[in-house]
């Protein structure tokens, strides 16, 4: 192990890969937490999301359309999910963090049986094919560069690019202002005729949608099976990343890549080094992570109506 | 008056009635807040909705905004029946609604905050039609504000212009203005009053909510008065005097009591003394600095100041929540600055806290617990068992007269009238032990009903006679020249003027509290 090889071109291409997953539910919770709904649920969220893409990938083994459709049927399920959510929250105006961690708990649950429904008990688990990176023409030629950033297949990019769209939404678009509006003050949306209870709705639908879509990455692109602890953690990673991003899609971004890069090195460093044991370089992210929300949150400005349920006739 | 036209150049007869409201009634769980309530008002006037908190004029205003759905009643717009589901058609029928604490997005821009309401389209902004409509109406009423600012770094003052504004440009032409003068300094009352002139003279319709009746009178066209949920009757402003007005808004409770100044023989001794004091830097708080006030025996001072410039921060400082950084804070002969706030609870200060329900009480927790809350402090601790506690704040409601269902009842169930008594009692029993106590009472008769108010200001006085002296933070200046011996004028964290009784000056005074005094 050298200086040199923390700036080694596979590892920051395997960043970028690992970064795929975080980034795509992160950007799917910024959306729910801009429109003032807290979603707990979010790991299990991904892992059900995992899960409904591979039983898909392992049914349809090999048959066209199969990535497409596990693609939606990972959307699919998060976003049934995202409907119960939305419905007791953003509905029935129940408390979020329970509505979160009961739903937490009932993904997870779900995601177990949907597997076992359909792969069964095995001893080995089953395999599909990760998608095969593709080279840019041209450009994967670039020495250093190529590797980093063009020898990737096209979900990569396309998760990469999604803060595009997601901060065009946000925060150039007047749909986006009402969005954010109504997680900093709904009473406010609420006063000027805007429809808090479905822009909430519609907004915790698109981020559900997203979360589950973060959850295909894993068969597909990352260990081509699943299991409970596939997404091991990572769901509780990107809602941290809104945090750690301060709600803001371009700083989640840096966040994603940033903790990826600490994943990345685990995952190097337990490949070549004998001298520290892996499960400390595992734990790695989660400590960085931990040292830097106490420094973030302090400054942190959260919508000011986020995990607060809204009720036009309240009187307090 | 007899015409005035529209913007849409339409002409408008006077004498057009625009809203029209019969028989409104709503209740909340057990409290009956509107029993059949008729009122209308004409297009292009301005009309007064007078009464007492909790008389039923937001609740009203609200019915009319579509915040509230009636229960009962009708309301018809220009003689036609419709139905306010919601604000969304309150809006669309032309009705906007000012709101006694502004609903702005703290977060967004002045420019977001107005064009949330005023953009229809979805997918792209038209930012440059939509500033030049904003400055239009900006200019044609007096409302320069910068648009690119927070909301949040704005003055009160300014905060206003803007959720106006953004009513103006959801194309209002109802405008409910709910108890707008309660954050204004004199000066900008009368601004606000100038535009809400203008508003009536473009053809707009403007309802006011209001409880300060001397100011009203000279704005509006009409009053109508409520009381405990009823109409009491509508009159055309230049046909009423004051003292019938005040006696249509209190009822047969007779003669207003209003705040006196108590005639006490104020000094020699000081029991309040803080000298050179300055707050420990807060980036979330107004820094206090170089702040010297004496408080003498059987004394009434005045802190007068436009709210956020300290006065919360001050209260903190005198009972001990924030640190000082420098100077010292004497009660009677003794040296406070580094006591905690329970050794100065036990030298006799006492403190109205300004948010009452948050600094206050405990919404969820029996009466008598939020009442012994600070008070366990000069107990003895062998006294506190729960039974003596609450006998004692079961003989507490009987003399304050709090209406409470008893002294287990949740506290949060008492109106804020009520929930000031109690504090008031407890203060009354923490500074009523000598005469060297000091009661630091912020802002205590905001949102209170006249008789609720009265009796505030009677046992401020109260207090005085007995020796003790009492320092009255407040946002009424009013209140205060009515009140005090002296008066101090708070800005940004710093004493800037001192005025005796004799030498008071609204204006001065008022000139102060903006920061452009002498």
């Amino acid at each position: 192990m050298t200086p040199t090889d923390l700036v080694d071109a596979n590892l920051l291409r395997t960043m970028i890969v690992v970064a795929t997953p975080l980034l795509v539910a992160a950007l799917g919770e910024l959306v729910l937490e801009r429109a003032g709904i807290l979603n707990l649920a979010i790991e299990g969220m991904v892992t059900l999301g995992a899960a409904a893409a591979f039983v898909v990938l392992f049914a349809m083994a090999g048959l066209t359309g199969g990535v497409a459709l596990s693609l939606l049927s990972a959307a699919t399920a998060a976003t049934v999910v995202g409907l119960v959510l939305a419905y007791l929250c953003v509905g029935l105006r129940a408390n979020q963090i329970t509505v979160g961690l009961g739903l937490l708990i009932f993904s997870l649950g779900a995601a177990s049986l949907l597997y076992r429904a359909v792969v069964g008990v095995t001893t080995s688990p089953p395999r599909v094919p990760t998608l095969t990176p593709e080279a840019v023409p041209g450009l994967a030629e670039i020495p250093y560069l190529g590797t980093v950033l063009f020898r990737h297949n096209l979900f990569v990019y396309a998760a990469l690019l999604l803060v595009v769209p997601v901060w065009w939404l946000l925060f150039r678009t007047p749909l986006g202002l009402r969005i954010r509006a109504t997680g900093e003050n709904p009473k406010s949306a609420d006063s000027l005729g805007l429809p808090v209870q479905r822009i909430r709705y519609g907004a915790v639908l698109a981020g559900s949608a997203l979360i589950g879509l973060a959850g295909a990455f894993f068969p597909l692109v990352l260990t081509g099976g699943w299991s409970e602890s596939t997404v091991g953690g990572r769901g509780w990673l990107a809602l941290m990343l809104v945090i750690f991003g301060r709600w803001r899609p371009w700083q989640v971004v840096a966040g994603a890549l940033l903790f990826a890069y600490v994943d990345a090195v685990g995952f190097v460093f337990a490949a070549t080094s004998r001298l520290i044991p892996v499960q400390f370089l595992q734990m790695l992210p989660y400590v960085l992570a931990i040292a830097v929300l106490v420094q973030v949150y302090q400054r942190a400005q959260a919508p000011a109506a986020l995990a607060k349920p809204y009720d036009r006739e309240a009187r307090y | 008056m007899a015409e005035a036209a529209s913007a849409r150049g339409v002409a408008v007869r006077a004498s057009d009635v625009a809203v029209e409201m019969a028989g409104v009634s709503k209740r909340f769980g057990s409290v009956q807040a509107l029993h059949a309530v008729d009122f209308s008002c004409r297009a292009g006037e301005v009309h007064a909705l007078l009464g007492e908190n909790g008389a039923g004029k937001t609740s009203l205003m609200n019915v009319l905004a579509g915040l509230y759905r009636a229960d009962a009643g009708t309301i018809r717009l220009h003689g036609r029946v419709v139905e306010m589901r919601s604000p969304r058609d309150a809006i669309a029928h032309d009705i906007g609604m000012v709101h006694q604490h502004f609903e702005l997005v703290q977060a967004f821009s002045a420019f977001e905050n107005i064009v949330l309401g005023a953009e229809k389209r979805v997918w792209s902004m038209d930012a440059d039609r939509h500033r030049g409509a904003i400055a239009k109406l900006a200019r044609r009423y007096g409302f320069d504000v910068d648009l690119d600012r927070h909301v949040r770094d704005l003055e009160i003052g300014d905060q206003q212009k803007v959720e106006i504004l953004r009513i103006l440009a959801t194309g209002a032409r109802v405008l409910i203005l709910d108890e707008p003068t309660t954050h204004l300094t004199p000066i900008e009352v009368e601004r606000l009053f100038g535009s809400v002139r203008e508003f009536a003279r473009s053809g707009l319709t403007v309802i006011l909510i209001a409880h300060k009746l001397r100011e009203i009178l000279a704005v509006a066209d009409r009053l109508t008065v409520l009381r405990r949920g009823r109409l009491v009757g509508t009159l055309d402003a230049a046909d009423a005097d004051e003292p019938g007005v005040v006696e249509m808004m209190i009822g047969e409770r007779g003669a207003l009591g209003t705040a006196s100044c108590p005639r006490t023989v104020v000094g020699p001794g000081t029991v309040l003394a803080v000298r050179g004091a300055a707050s420990a830097e807060d980036q979330r708080a107004v820094d206090l600095a170089d702040v010297d006030l004496t408080v003498r025996s059987g004394e009434l001072v005045g802190v007068a100041g436009v709210a956020g410039n300290g006065q919360k921060e001050l209260v903190e400082l005198l009972c001990g929540l924030r640190p000082l950084a420098a100077g010292s804070i004497l009660l009677g002969e003794r040296d406070v600055s580094r006591c905690s706030v329970r050794e100065r609870i036990r030298a006799g200060l006492a403190t109205l806290p300004g948010d009452r329900i948050r600094e206050g009480i405990l919404p969820g927790a029996p009466l008598f617990e939020s009442y012994a809350l600070g008070l366990h402090q000069v107990w003895d601790h062998s006294g506190w068992r729960p039974g003596t506690v609450r006998d004692e704040a079961q003989s507490m409601i009987g003399r304050f007269r709090v209406v409470a269902p008893g002294a287990d009842a949740p506290t949060a169930v008492l109106s804020g009238g009520n929930i000031q008594k109690v504090l008031v009692a407890r203060a009354l029993a923490i500074a009523g032990q000598g005469g060297d106590s000091v009661l630091v009472a912020m802002n205590p008769t905001s949102g209170l009903d006249v008789g609720a108010a009265a009796f505030v200001h009677g046992q401020l006085g109260a207090m005085c006679m007995r020796g003790a002296g009492v320092l009255l933070i407040s946002e009424d200046l009013e209140e205060l020249l009515a009140m005090c011996h002296r008066i101090l004028v708070l800005y940004r964290g710093q004493i800037v003027g001192s005025y005796e009784r004799e030498a008071f000056d609204r204006y001065a005074i008022g000139a102060g509290m903006v920061g452009s005094g002498d």
